[in-house]
């Protein structure tokens, strides 16, 4: 029963902090980027890299994290923001970023599978049950990481600008807010989160250029029924993460793997504006 | 009219001298793209290794050999258009393939419709017989026994817990195993799939711990899901003796310490003492070079199919499809992996080798089971 628990914490926390990074370039950007199954690639590239490098393996999510955020401001200026006012281009537009960058990787590394190491070994005692150590540690990540974006977003003066931008574009910028450095700002940060969450998920996965596919469809899924809210993000991993295990572990582990998606239709059906917005 | 008559002549002595030195045409449809890519090369250069010997040493029948490689896309949808062109267009006289059954069943109606022989190269679940079709490599019959036997006898394995990927050859695998660990006093405590794309192995694995198995075997599609699974068992922690039917030698060394104390069977493992197989590795390293991929156990079996078509032409005279398929089931090929007649109902007995990944990430040999059958796979072709 602990064991099921743990189960259903660490599966919602490894979706949390997939899901985040596209989150926040939807709530400002009103944008879906479908470049963010890539970004996670990427961060699993990084982390491989880091590994065959023989450096620390914790190394590998900051080096993400940072290189992310810079690819991301760069991807911005030169090819979403020239289509800010054609929303439908941008998303093909980073549909098509996703599959250049999955393309790059498959010319650079070849198809096959890659391995990152895995900064914790083995298990951790926890009410009598051993657990692996690696996904307590994404439980761990994803608090801090609640924590740290919701402070971010709440207490800084990027966060107010951010929520103003969310709230209403047009008057934010009639107040001075400089939207274009908030939108900047936030898909560099978006792609920052998406490398980091790639190099963080590596360790329990392999590393190849189309790694990042499924976990797209996963947060894409995640994001549309929470809103743009880090709460109702949690909550949403907790309940569509939870189904999963439950139904993986109960029914069928063929079913759980479509359970997020079918649910999250269902509850778009019954509640189309999702948890927060309802 | 006699200037007509004459040149008539010469264009039919021409053409004839031309027919004579046309080429046999050998048919590789492979999967250059898509999943199976990361195999594909291999195969490809085991084939133009045996087509380059063959060639040096005269042919087959004074004609030289000529592969006509073309891309399946890794898929049913792909390896039809490929065998359409091969058999219609290209007009190969025969095929020899190591893709996924997914794919080579999609072309066998094209190979049954244009009446070409083809050898099938790659382990697969067993069971599958066309009039046109020989298979050198092993089925479950073959594979299964000695991992299962091993745990059994070394381990005092007892009761075992099965996870495989969700098709056909995931399934068929083990529903043998399941069969042939409970004839030998065995129960399987727990068998689980997940789709081929499958990555999040939680759940299975706290089945797995619950249900408290002496040992665990998997078959699970190669590439990504041979690797999540092992991370994930042992981050996990788990350490009970493990049998894996889908892992290769090099997805092996790739995973390094993860894959230590794998358990795998297979007809063909690179560290064979053999000559014949030193001989091969010689050979593929002197060809290729720096570029020279691994050979493993589909590269292997189809440098011998080829050897075993040239043999099989040799002994009927002639590339006539109907005699070259009841040749193929005559004809003994000394390759890598010793001897091997495809005369057991269109299958072939194989040496088989259950190996244990070292910490290294290569493969030792624990154990060589030589000749063993592959069982009733095609009854229909017994005395064929």
């Amino acid at each position: 029963m602990e064991a099921l628990a743990l189960d259903i914490l660490t599966t919602a926390a490894i979706l949390f902090v997939v899901s985040t990074g596209l989150m926040i370039i939807l709530g400002v950007m009103k944008l879906i980027n479908f470049a963010h199954g890539a970004f996670l690639t990427t961060g699993g590239y990084i982390a491989y890299l880091v590994g065959a490098a023989g450096l620390n393996p914790w190394l590998a999510v900051p080096a993400a994290a940072v290189l992310g955020f810079l690819a991301g401001l760069v991807i911005e200026r030169t090819i979403i923001r020239p289509l800010y006012h054609r929303p439908l281009d941008a998303i093909l537009a980073t549909w098509g970023l996703g599959i250049v960058i999955g393309q790059v990787f498959a010319l650079t590394f070849g198809r096959g599978v890659q391995f990152a190491p895995s900064p914790i070994l083995g298990t951790i005692d926890v009410f009598g049950n051993e657990y692996s150590g690696y996904r307590l540690a994404m439980l761990a990540v994803a608090i801090v990481l609640a924590v740290a974006l919701s402070a971010l977003l709440s207490f800084t003066r990027f966060g107010l600008n951010a929520r103003a931008v969310i709230a209403n574009e047009p008057l934010a910028r009639g107040l001075g807010i400089d939207s274009a450095n908030v939108r900047s700002i936030t898909f560099g940060l978006g792609a920052g989160l998406a490398c980091a969450a790639g190099a963080l998920i590596t360790p329990l996965l392999s590393v190849d250029p189309n790694m990042g596919l499924p976990w797209l469809v996963n947060s894409f899924m995640l994001v549309m029924i929470s809103g743009v809210s880090f709460p109702s993000l949690l909550v949403a991993s907790l309940l569509l993460g939870g189904s999963q295990v439950l139904v993986s572990t109960y029914i069928s582990p063929i079913l759980g793997g479509m359970t997020i998606v079918v649910l999250a239709a269902l509850i778009l059906r019954l509640k189309p504006k999702g948890f927060s917005r309802a | 009219m006699k200037i007509r008559t004459l040149l008539l002549g010469i264009g039919l002595s021409v053409g004839a001298s031309a027919y004579a030195a046309e080429p046999i045409k050998i048919g590789i449809p492979v999967g250059l793209s898509g999943a199976a890519s990361v195999v594909a090369p291999s195969a490809v250069q085991a084939s133009e290794l045996a087509v380059e010997e063959i060639n040096s040493q005269g042919g087959v029948l004074g004609r030289q050999l000529r592969l006509e490689i073309a891309d399946d896309g890794s898929g049913a949808q792909g390896a039809q258009r490929a065998y359409d062109s091969l058999v219609f267009q290209r007009k190969v006289d025969v095929i020899v393939t190591s893709q996924n059954t997914a794919a080579r069943n999609a072309g066998l109606p094209i190979v049954n419709r244009g009446r070409v022989p083809l050898i099938y190269t790659s382990f697969y679940e067993g069971r599958s017989c066309s009039p046109w079709m020989y298979i050198n490599a092993w089925v479950p019959e073959q594979q299964v026994a000695p991992v299962v036997d091993h745990f059994m006898t070394e381990y005092e394995a007892k009761k075992f817990f099965l996870i495989g990927s969700d098709y056909a050859f995931g399934r068929g695998m083990l529903q043998y195993t399941r069969e042939y660990v409970e004839s030998k006093g065995g129960s399987v405590v727990g068998e689980a799939y997940l789709p081929m794309d499958g990555s999040d192995w939680t759940a299975i694995i706290s089945q797995l711990r619950s249900a408290n198995p002496d040992a665990l075997i998997t078959s699970t599609a190669g590439g990504a899901p041979n690797v999540t699974l092992t991370r994930q068992l042992r981050a996990a922690g788990i350490s009970i003796p493990y049998g894996y039917y889908a892992l290769d030698e090099g997805t092996a060394k790739s995973m390094g310490d993860n894959a230590e104390g794998i358990y795998i069977v297979a007809s063909y493992l690179s560290s064979l003492e053999t000559d014949a197989n030193k001989a091969f590795l010689e050979a593929i390293e002197k060809k290729f070079g720096s570029s020279a991929e691994t050979p493993n156990e589909l590269s292997v079996p189809q440098y011998e199919a080829i050897y075993a078509y040239a043999a099989a032409v040799e002994k009927a005279g002639s590339t006539d499809s109907a005699a070259v398929i009841q040749a193929l089931g005559e004809v003994t090929v000394e390759g890598p992996r010793g001897s091997v007649i495809m005369n057991k109902q269109r299958h072939a007995s194989l040496n088989m080798y259950l190996g244990r990944v070292a910490a290294d990430g290569s493969v030792q040999l624990v154990k060589s089971f030589p000749k063993v059958d592959p069982g009733e796979q095609c009854p229909q072709f017994a005395n064929k």
